[in-house]
């Protein structure tokens, strides 16, 4: 596409524009995705920050076009990769893009391995399948050993079989499965959220070694701000499936303009630093997403709500790569 | 100086098959007073479930003594035991899978009431599950509904509501609030300490996330495979960590502010085995200032001024 070229220096690995994915059930159509836009160039790391059912997760099956099959389907966007849009892609071509140019790290190592077949084997089964070049056997072997030593497994331990390792361990065999056919893009999703916090220091470390070693981009989806501040180039706070604050990881951290949400998720982590007794929470719940309000999604959770809110989709506002869509920061806002 | 729940030397094995025990919890003194909230603090399989089931008798201890209002739970009679349970309940972590998806709101509440014969009559028992819904924050017109109608911040709500019922003086949280999103994990912390303080309840607050016990507890003790490594007041220990892993696990904690980890302060190495361990420090293979002393001989909490015991050579 030439719209590609015309972007700049640096291009894009993947853009999503106006990204609606729902859910159809019994019950009703369930908005998951509803209208997003980013994207992610070379070597860079986005944040996917929101509570459940924020959306973060539909967004992830949406590129990889994994949804359920019955309920789930994208109604509108395009999902670019490389200028190529995946949603008009054949099966076929898709599941050579799956695993060779785009892969996904999933939350739980305890479910995404096969207990039955041996480790070596689950990561051999990537590089058989993307095998373009016919290597022989024993070159994908011996490329078996490269990938565990290389996330920190003797290469020896091939022949084990998953209940024989520590969660951390087999999340680490679940990242060297991501990056065998070396990807341009990794997806995480939750990748420590279901691991120790020693565990996950080292895990988060090992994926930043790998990803610059690599050069991969990558989209990490967390509900931990704190995860996301120690990883993360640009952060893309998500509410009811839309963004609703969007920057670079300083604008975010930083203490210029938020939108109010960002700022409520802020003040309900306990914090280390300070001896603040009660917490702040944000007030009320996620909306059901099948019911959707109209107009902000947040404003019947916002302290700062006002009538036009709950009426028209709020203002958009921009300063540099900062997105925050609210009507506070509609006139005359300088920050 | 007596608290309301005291353990002396409590200890936990666990049969693993040829002749083999796990040391689930091995050797932890603790003590609460009453209206006070103990934190329990440490990774998965440090044991600190399996003490909080056994200062409620719901596991039988392998040896030592609990002692609850001044009587020994371990060796007093069945009737006694039972006054003793009532005082004393649990929060469970996952609000998901401990209550019974067949029971409505109204059941699963009213059950510890029905089970101990706690109210004369329906109409009794009906104000009083009322009254339990305010209390947790809980709209009245949720009563007839059933869990999976509810989300992880309401269906923790009828956790703690249950555990209410009786109007106990000590409960055990067991990571109430890990498995709901943090603006709702907000929520329920201020309800147990709203609680706390209209109710004077003691807590014993058992979770692997140091943030959050910072916030409600008065006294930490750091736990690692089965055994207590430092107990200090929470001030205390979040203002000056003593042992290395209390040091590791604080700086493991990843902070909301931009910026990489610090490497060379990262733990090596996974917990070991709680299988038959060897005698001596139980974190010396992770930690970076062992010595061979370490593991030669058992090393025991000594108080380092103020209250601040450690289980550590470095001081000594």
């Amino acid at each position: 596409m030439e719209t590609q070229g015309v972007t700049g220096a640096n291009e894009a690995v993947l853009e999503i524009r106006g990204l609606e994915t729902v859910y159809r059930t019994d019950d009703g159509t369930v908005r998951a995705v509803n209208g997003i836009d980013f994207s992610i160039t070379e070597r860079e790391t986005i944040g996917l920050v929101g509570e459940t059912g924020a959306g973060k997760t539909t967004t992830a099956l949406s590129i990889l076009r994994l949804l359920p099959e019955r309920t789930g389907r994208v109604m509108a966007g395009e999902i670019l990769y490389k200028g190529q849009d995946l949603l008009k892609k054949s099966e076929e071509e898709m599941r050579l893009i799956r695993g060779a140019c785009i892969s996904m790290i999933f939350q739980d190592p305890m479910t995404a391995l096969n207990p039955i077949l041996t480790v070596g084997s689950q990561i051999l089964e990537s590089l058989e399948i993307h095998n373009v070049e016919n290597k022989a056997h024993e070159e994908l072997e011996a490329r078996v050993d490269e990938l565990l030593s290389l996330v920190g497994i003797q290469p020896g331990r091939k022949h084990e079989y998953p209940h024989q390792f520590s969660g951390g361990m087999k999340q680490r065999i679940v990242i060297a499965i991501a990056l065998a056919c070396e990807p341009l893009l990794l997806i995480a999703d939750e990748p420590t959220t279901a691991l120790d916090v020693t565990i996950q220091a080292q895990v988060l470390v090992l994926m930043d070694e790998l990803r610059t070693k690599l050069g991969t981009s990558m989209i990490m989806i967390t509900h931990d701000l704190g995860v996301v501040a120690n990883t993360c180039d640009k952060v893309a706070i998500m509410y009811a499936g839309e963004i609703v604050e969007y920057g670079t990881v300083n604008d975010i951290f930083g203490h210029g303009a938020h939108h109010p949400y960002t700022t409520g998720l802020f003040l309900a982590i306990p914090n280390m630093k300070e001896d603040t007794r009660r917490l702040r929470p944000i007030d009320g719940l996620m909306p059901d997403p099948s019911s959707l309000p109209p107009g902000c999604k947040f404003h019947p959770r916002c302290p700062s709500r006002t009538e036009e809110c709950g009426i028209a989709r709020p203002y958009q506002y921009e300063r540099g790569w900062h997105r925050i869509s609210c009507n506070l920061f509609r006139e005359g806002f300088d920050s | 100086m007596s608290g309301i729940l005291r353990t002396v030397d409590l200890k936990k094995y666990f049969k693993a098959g040829h002749n083999r025990l796990l040391h689930a919890v091995d050797g932890v003194s603790i003590e609460i007073e009453e209206g006070a909230t103990l934190g329990v603090v440490g990774e998965s399989g440090c044991g600190k479930s399996t003490l909080g089931r056994l200062v409620l008798g719901l596991l039988p201890a392998t040896s030592g003594e609990i002692y609850y209002d001044g009587v020994n739970i371990l060796d007093c009679g069945k009737d006694e035991m039972a006054s003793c349970r009532r005082r004393m309940q649990i929060i469970f972590q996952d609000p998901y899978s401990s209550l019974n998806p067949r029971m409505s709101v109204y059941e699963l509440i009213s059950e510890p009431l029905v089970m101990n014969g706690a109210c004369k009559g329906k109409k009794e028992q009906l104000a009083r599950v009322i009254e339990l819904m305010n209390t947790v924050g809980l709209a009245e017109r949720f009563i007839n509904s059933y869990p999976h109608e509810m989300d992880g911040g309401r269906r923790q709500r009828i956790g703690v509501a249950r555990a209410l019922a009786l109007k106990p003086q000590f409960i055990v949280c067991d990571e109430p609030v890990s498995a709901l999103d943090v603006s709702i994990q907000a929520q329920v912390l201020n309800l147990l300490m709203d609680m706390q303080e209209e109710m004077g309840l003691t807590y014993m607050f058992i979770t692997h996330d140091l943030s959050v016990v910072k916030h409600i507890s008065n006294e930490i003790v750091v736990m690692y495979l089965g055994q207590c490594v430092e107990k200090a007041q929470s001030k205390e220990l979040f203002r000056d960590p003593k042992h290395p892993y209390t040091q590791a696990l604080l700086s493991a904690i990843p902070q909301p502010v931009p910026g990489r980890f610090q490497r060379d302060k990262l733990l090596r190495g996974e917990v070991s085995d709680p299988i038959n361990p060897e005698p001596g420090c139980r974190f010396a293979k992770r930690c970076s200032h062992s010595r061979p002393e370490c593991s030669a001989m058992p090393i025991t909490l000594k108080e380092r001024g103020d209250g601040h015991f450690v289980a550590c050579l470095l001081y000594d």
